[in-house]
């Protein structure tokens, strides 16, 4: 379960290049979907998504790169609090312009649940290293960087559901009365912890993780495509399960050919011998 | 816009509850897998959230059952708190009963612990047990007693954090406050079962595993996380009522 390694993660894009394109590209996403209210339509749905693949691959590297010293717990579990950090603060940002509360424009929504969500998990991360010792030198970063990826992905795919990231308009009927939430949640953590995970091991590389990232993201996609059937129009559901799918595909395929290119031998076992051949 | 402190105490002493919790299940791990440790083999997040969702699960029904039909006393406050325990712990029970008939009639090692010489509850011979090179295995009557407390403790943590929110709320049939509170618990309770499974760090008994001992600095991390997030969720639940 642990992948004692030891030590940092190495080789491949540096983390900032990473960082700045999951920042960069989940935020594009998430506001991108606001070209459906200027033209009014739900087309531009898909965008949500494609910025969640961003922000999944941000975090994949960002949980590789923490896990890589050994959590002891398994790396399931990062996933899984990056999700309970991220569902907190997203909502939290989408809702507190609305509130009214504060004189914040609506606009400011996915902005405030990011910085949110790196404050939770500042604050968790220094607790995992002052409190309980955990004593692994980059996790603070991580966290921070887990939390946001987290938020940001949930934002994605919820915006991508619903058609836009108001929340009392678009995500409180279209995301969470109808329970499409927990598909997010638990969508999204997958997406987030199973990379690394299924790909943890003395040979890992980088760029072969993050096809899973980028491969997992799109399935997910597929699902928030499904999901967004019964909340907006067929034609934009069927649009970012296509594009979902074709990312899929493509990223399925290089993952597949790099696995095959750094095996040593791929080799076809067949199926279990019958109780006849084996006496 | 409603920063109750009672509403907040409550939630953060339910993510206190869940932190506490976790500590009392015993996780095996990937070694219990292999039934090369003591506990159920899984990691400690899995094995805390099937049960702690459970336990939200059945505290839902009976919060709906309750609320929905008049006013909500601290009663039927308690009865919510007690169906969410409940659940948890049919939950783990079940859990580490199927996984000790695979352990015992499958694998085939006796359900031992390696941590102490005789059980703390029956006082059987527990060290002249252990497979060589291994750390016990199966799920030991004491280590199933723990679990249970664990269930009990998971449970009703996060049934309070879950009422509470639909408290706040202020309306049970509505499907939206619903889904908000049950995922906002969900998030409560995973960010409070990690940080529980890192202060254990792997695998753990239950209480007589020499591991119980770090609860305090796991109570002192959930109490500053639940805190965090109860501050968040407060307002947003007043908000969208």
């Amino acid at each position: 379960m642990s992948a004692v390694e030891g030590g940092p993660a190495s080789g491949g894009l540096p983390p900032n290049t990473i960082i700045a394109i999951g920042v960069i590209g989940g935020l594009a996403g998430i506001y991108l979907t606001m070209l459906n209210q200027t033209f009014n339509t739900t087309i531009f749905s898909v965008m949500g998504a494609i910025g969640s693949i961003f922000a999944v691959v941000w975090g994949a590297d960002a949980v590789r790169r923490v896990c890589s010293y050994g959590l002891g717990t398994g790396v399931p579990s990062i996933g899984m609090v990056a999700l309970g950090m991220g569902v907190v603060a997203a909502i939290f940002g989408l809702i507190l312009p609305e509130t009214g509360i504060l004189p914040i424009p609506a606009i400011l929504g996915p902005v405030i649940s990011f910085i949110v969500a790196a404050l939770i998990g500042l604050v968790i991360g220094s607790m995992s290293n002052k409190i309980l010792k955990m004593n692994i030198p980059i996790m603070e970063k991580s966290m921070i960087e887990i939390a946001g990826a987290g938020c940001l992905v949930m934002m994605g795919l919820s915006a991508s559901i619903a058609g836009s990231f108001a929340f009392n308009d678009a995500i409180l009927p279209g995301v969470v009365s109808t329970g499409y939430i927990a598909i997010v949640f638990i969508g999204g953590a997958m997406t987030i912890l199973h990379p690394f995970n299924a790909n943890l091991g003395p040979d890992e590389s980088q760029y072969r993780t993050l096809y899973v990232a980028v491969e997992k993201a799109a399935l997910t996609m597929v699902i928030a495509g499904f999901a967004s059937l019964t909340v907006i129009d067929t034609v934009s559901a069927a649009v970012t399960m296509l594009v979902g799918l074709l990312i899929f595909l493509v990223y399925f395929n290089k993952f597949m050919k790099s696995v095959h290119r750094e095996a040593y031998k791929v080799v076809g076992t067949g199926l279990l011998p019958t109780a006849e051949e084996l006496g | 816009m409603i920063i109750d402190p009672i509403s907040i105490a409550l939630i953060t002493l339910g993510g206190v509850l869940i932190g506490l919790g976790v500590h009392f299940i015993p996780v095996g791990g990937a070694p219990a897998a292999m039934a090369q440790a003591t506990g159920v083999g899984t990691g400690t997040v899995q094995l805390a959230a099937g049960a702690g969702l459970t336990g939200l699960i059945s505290a839902g029904f009976m919060y709906n059952f309750l609320a929905t039909s008049g006013s909500f006393t601290s009663s039927d406050y308690i009865l919510v708190l007690a169906s969410g325990a409940v659940g948890a712990m049919i939950m783990i029970t079940v859990t580490m009963f199927m996984g000790q008939l695979v352990y015992v009639y499958c694998v085939g090692v006796p359900p031992v612990s390696a941590k102490v010489d005789k059980d703390p509850i029956t006082g059987d011979q527990q060290d002249i047990y252990v497979s060589k090179g291994t750390e016990g295995h199966g799920v030991p009557t004491v280590s199933f007693v723990s679990g249970t407390i664990g269930g009990l403790f998971g449970g009703a943590g996060g049934s309070m954090v879950y009422i509470q929110l639909m408290q706040i709320g202020n309306a049970p049939a509505d499907p939206a406050i619903i889904a908000l509170a049950g995922i906002f618990a969900t998030g409560v309770f995973y960010v409070n079962a990690v940080l529980a499974s890192y202060n254990i760090g792997g695998t753990i008994e239950g209480f007589h595993d020499p591991k119980f001992k770090r609860v305090p600095k796991a109570v002192i991390s959930c109490l500053i996380a639940s805190l965090l997030c109860a501050i968040i969720a407060v307002p947003i639940m007043g908000g969208v009522s």
